[in-house]
């Protein structure tokens, strides 16, 4: 276990949107490196959230389906209402691997960095298609132009990331839906906060794919985040 | 030229129709003023936006000064390119406020959520 290594208690957040089919897996691969899993039932029809119970997860629910923003941020400060020292971000849908939980807190772990951000460019995407990487390279321009997010940032949309309780008690992010991921970036790299990038192996299937981002997500994304300015 | 019942010329004839709509508020705001459901400045104020409507209706030419001010040719167009801009406004304000009912709306299904969250799972 993770957690034992290093001396701080690490939790994962599991935002999951009828995921009833992989959550198991996802939680069971988690649970066998971090002590604590939450799975944020987004106001799911089908079982997931009795699947990641019996799969070992401490689960949350939403009684609506509000976005996978709005459930990390409930399963962030529940993670903060148990005394996490590390919160973990992870995507439920099978994109992320839990093996790579180690590199992304290694950074944490040499106090070298307060949040580490997990990038599909600088690790192994297998599968990813053509499409998808000229609309993460549109989404990376924006964020330069648009956010004022440093270029150095590889990877504009990740949803693996790890923070320390300081930084997820600083990072107040409001975004429901999937701008999450551009306000995230756009708090942390403003902040005094110190970040760093970690390859991370990232697995296109279909299913994945097909709850992913399409090139229309970009400009809600787009349009969510200047909604934000306004709607303090 | 004359309209399309020969009674009236076209110009006139909305004229007419403008200004009758501005009298009949014109009378509602002094009546509500009367029944305190307004204050008696506010409705001074309301008046005076119905009387300068009035007048651009009596005087359209008046709204091709100002709009030749502001680089637009015709009066006509200043008060249509107004109209959108006003409406695109209106729209926003409404997504705004749309969008920070769903924040109160997360807010709330949060809170439920993380009930008694901590206790549950001592």
């Amino acid at each position: 276990m993770i957690q034992q290594g290093i001396g701080m208690k690490v939790i994962v957040i599991l935002p999951a949107y009828n995921e009833c089919r992989g959550i198991g897996t996802m939680v069971r691969s988690a649970c066998v490196l971090v002590e604590e899993v939450i799975v944020v039932d987004d106001g799911s029809q089908d079982e997931t959230a009795v699947v990641a119970n019996h799969a070992g997860a401490r689960v949350l629910q939403h009684r609506l389906n509000l976005g996978q923003g709005a459930a990390l941020r409930t399963g962030t400060e529940a993670a903060l209402q148990l005394d996490a020292d590390v919160v973990i971000h992870m995507d439920a849908d099978g994109q992320h691997d839990s093996s790579c939980l180690p590199s992304l807190l290694e950074p944490i772990q040499r106090g070298v960095a307060d949040v580490v951000f997990g990038s599909r460019f600088l690790g192994d995407a297998p599968g990813i298609p053509w499409t998808r990487r000229a609309l993460l390279e549109g989404a990376r321009l924006f964020n330069v132009l648009g956010l004022g997010i440093p270029r150095r940032v590889t990877d504009p949309q990740s949803g693996l990331r790890a923070m320390t309780r300081d930084a997820a008690l600083k990072i107040s992010f409001k975004q429901d839906r999937m701008a999450h991921c551009s306000e995230i970036l756009r708090l942390v790299t403003r902040s005094n906060l110190r970040w760093v990038e970690v390859p991370v192996s990232v697995r296109y299937t279909d299913e994945s794919l097909s709850k992913g981002q399409t090139s229309m997500d970009a400009f809600k994304i787009a349009w969510q985040l200047f909604l934000g300015v306004f709607a303090k | 030229m004359s309209g399309r019942l020969g009674l009236l010329p076209n110009a006139m004839l909305i004229q007419f129709v403008l200004l009758l709509i501005l009298l009949v508020a014109l009378s509602v705001t002094w009546k509500r003023s009367r029944q305190s459901v307004i204050s008696r400045s506010e409705a001074l104020v309301w008046s005076l936006v119905w009387i300068v409507a009035g007048a651009v209706i009596l005087l359209p030419q008046t709204t091709t000064l100002v709009a030749n001010f502001f680089g637009v040719g015709r009066g006509v167009d200043f008060i249509l390119y107004g109209s959108v801009l006003a409406l695109f406004l209106l729209v926003f304000k409404l997504f705004v406020a749309l969008d920070q009912l769903e924040r109160k709306l997360t807010e709330l299904v949060r809170r439920d959520a993380l009930k008694g969250f901590t206790d549950k799972h001592d």
